[in-house]
């Protein structure tokens, strides 16, 4: 089962007008500087402000950076994406500021519209200059303050914009709702599949996402057939089942928790005690780590990444997989949102060691992973397609040297960024999802206790 | 009063209460700011020792890290050590401060220390070359990167001048080295400099940061 190049090509065709929904935000220069502002006054911490008062403009951090490797292009240095918020802090908060009132200017409107291009088309927020910094600097941290800041501004592109708007407002993503889905899952059951939806009670609430309802329709196919043969007591939940989060994505805070929210309130409504997120990159930090702090406590559930959950079952005996036979070698793709920023690598390497499959692991891997390119929401922004098919250039290098024939991924947006490239260049690799390939896997009389 | 007299004397002690008083305020200022607590669940409780491991580790960098480092780390180690074998190990300079602290130590050679400041002078000239020719590094050069060269290069070229007595009369010049080591330390809380204290901080949270989500920086 994979998803064919002809059906990815009409979804990104589609994908390329999703911007044209977005409502206007317009306000006068004066109230976006100060919206800006204000954003970034709540969100400067002493951490923050210690990474802030410590660089010494190296430029280390560009060595680090997937768009400034493969574009040679110094204002794509990461550092650089912080101006903003480091002027705002030295100006309003830093000890010296009394000083650097004197030698710096405030921020202007222009400002913020002339980062826009920084912190959303060229940065994923992935978190690999903040490994390289010599001084410890989280710079992926801090675009994403400046994101906020941004999204409060009313300068979210219109393709991020028009999504958020959409998920705050109706709950739904490409207009998938939750009738969409009961419509999907009856389709499900046409094909024998029970899935057991708005369960009172479940010891699993398992998330998906709009593209596993439209697109990578056979990860949703093959998420229900697993859950079902590992016997567990689970369900998906209508009024909370997307786990992709626009509100993050675009740097929308209050869109961001109100996704969350309800994932938060139907996990508790059906007393889960684990909320599985689906093969999507960023819903594992915005509900694993963002989510609690929102909610302003500790969630009352776990968060298990699908891959996570998978490594899980597997090392408890209750998964049970058929070794491939005659497996062509692999190489598995470290979605940054899931690994260097989610801190979840084991899960998906242990499926596929007992698949029987050989693992080339790419130059950069785990933590060191370099990002595809699409992740934070760059995929979905037009303008921004000629840099993303340049920085997966690296991508594709890094594959090409391990000799794998197959890329395993656990992001349906790594996925479409991989089959972008893939199209766009005629590569010869499969892109393939790890859920997937554990369905057609899956040991007869596994762990159905 | 001498120039000497004026060197060695008041501007050396307001230099050095600015030094305190400034470097204190920049640290505290920043440090006690507000923590943001962080409500999910840790994967990791160790992040004391996350931080100390990122304190330690990012002085070698990622492996795969170090075609990209080499130079930085290279010219970077030297110039520091060089800068504090000249401070700490100079016989006149352990005078100066078995001064203050009523304790001393061994001395260097002065042909070890004068090999030590000349390389560091050279490799100072060689970064500050390439900060202004270096795309990346140029884009983001500010006047504090200008201005904290000049006052770490500074003492170093007066200091040799002085030994060699090269310029002005020693008195005058051992003056002027003076004036320049009080012109670093008045500079030092406003710039860059200060990252000779910030950057264990800083590592360190970084490190506790990722080792919370169970990630090694």
């Amino acid at each position: 089962m994979s998803l064919s190049d002809a059906d990815f090509l009409h979804f990104r065709t589609e994908l390329q007008h999703v911007g044209d929904m977005a409502q206007p935000t317009e306000m006068p220069d004066q109230e976006r500087v100060a919206r800006a502002k204000e954003v970034f006054m709540e969100s400067l911490d002493a951490r923050r402000a210690v990474h802030l008062e410590s660089c010494i403009h190296c430029g280390l951090c560009a060595e680090a950076c997937h768009f400034y490797i493969s574009t040679q292009d110094p204002k794509y240095t990461p550092i650089r994406k912080l101006e903003l918020i480091r002027r705002f802090y030295r100006r309003e908060l830093s000890p010296n500021r009394w000083l650097y009132r004197l030698v710096s200017r405030d921020l202007t409107a222009q400002d913020l519209e002339d980062w826009q291009e920084l912190v959303y088309d060229s940065c994923t927020e992935c978190g690999r200059c903040s490994l390289i910094c010599p001084m410890g600097i989280h710079i992926a941290d801090m675009v994403a303050v400046t994101r906020e800041a941004l999204a409060q501004a009313g300068l979210i592109p219109a393709e991020l914009r028009g999504i958020a708007q959409e998920q705050a407002a109706r709950g739904s993503v490409f207009g998938v709702d939750a009738q969409r889905l009961l419509a999907r899952f009856d389709e499900l059951k046409e094909m024998g599949l029970e899935v057991p939806v708005n369960k009172d009670k479940a010891e699993v609430m398992v998330l998906t996402s709009v593209l596993d309802v439209m697109l990578t329709r056979d990860t949703l196919v093959a998420t229900v057939k697993i859950m079902n043969h590992l016997g567990v007591d689970w369900t998906v939940r209508t009024e909370g089942f997307e786990c992709a989060n626009f509100g993050m994505l675009s740097g929308h805070a209050e869109t961001q928790w109100i996704a969350s929210k309800r994932i938060v309130d139907a996990a508790i409504a059906c007393d889960a005690k684990v909320v599985i997120t689906a093969e999507c990159g960023h819903a594992y930090p915005a509900m694993r780590w963002d989510a609690a702090n929102f909610y302003g406590k500790p969630l009352p559930f776990e968060v298990m990444a699908i891959s996570e959950f998978l490594g899980r079952e597997l090392e408890a005996g209750r998964l049970k997989l058929k070794e491939i036979e005659n497996a062509v070698p692999m190489t598995f793709h470290d979605p940054c949102k899931l690994g260097r920023i989610g801190g979840t690598f084991d899960g998906a390497r242990e499926v596929l060691k007992d698949l029987g499959i050989e693992l080339r692991e790419m130059a950069s891997n785990r933590e060191m992973n370099l990002c595809c390119g699409g992740g934070a929401g760059v995929f979905l922004l037009n303008r921004a397609t000629p840099l993303r098919e340049k920085v997966f250039e690296l991508k594709r290098q890094q594959v090409n040297e391990t000799g794998a024939e197959k890329v395993v991924v656990t992001c349906g947006s790594c996925r479409l960024n991989y089959l972008s490239g893939k199209v766009h260049t005629h590569w010869d690799k499969d892109i393939v999802s790890l859920v997937e390939m554990v369905d057609d896997n899956l040991a007869d009389g596994g762990a159905q206790a | 009063m001498s120039l000497l007299d004026f060197a060695r004397g008041p501007a050396l002690q307001w230099s050095v209460v600015i030094f305190l008083v400034g470097v204190t305020w920049r640290l505290l200022g920043a440090s006690l700011a507000a923590y943001t607590k962080d409500y999910a669940k840790a994967r990791s409780t160790r992040t004391l020792f996350g931080g100390a491991r990122t304190i330690l580790v990012r002085s070698v960098g990622k492996p795969q890290f170090h075609k990209a480092l080499v130079f930085s780390h290279v010219t970077g180690y030297t110039f520091h050590i060089g800068l504090f074998v000249a401070i700490l190990f100079f016989a006149p300079h352990i005078f100066f401060f078995e001064d203050i602290l009523g304790f001393s130590w061994p001395a260097l050679p002065n042909g070890a220390i004068t090999v030590a400041s000349g390389v560091t002078v050279a490799i100072l000239i060689g970064l500050l070359y390439r900060r202004l020719r270096h795309p990346v590094q140029r884009s983001i050069s500010t006047s504090d990167d200008y201005i904290s060269w000049f006052a770490t290069i500074a003492p170093l070229v007066t200091g040799m001048l002085a030994y060699a007595h090269i310029g002005p009369r020693y008195e005058t010049m051992l003056a002027i080295h003076f004036l320049s080591v009080e012109f670093l330390l008045i500079w030092f809380p406003f710039g860059k400099l200060m990252h000779t204290f910030f950057i264990f901080e800083s590592r360190g949270m970084q490190g506790a940061w990722f080792e919370r989500r169970g990630v090694k920086a």
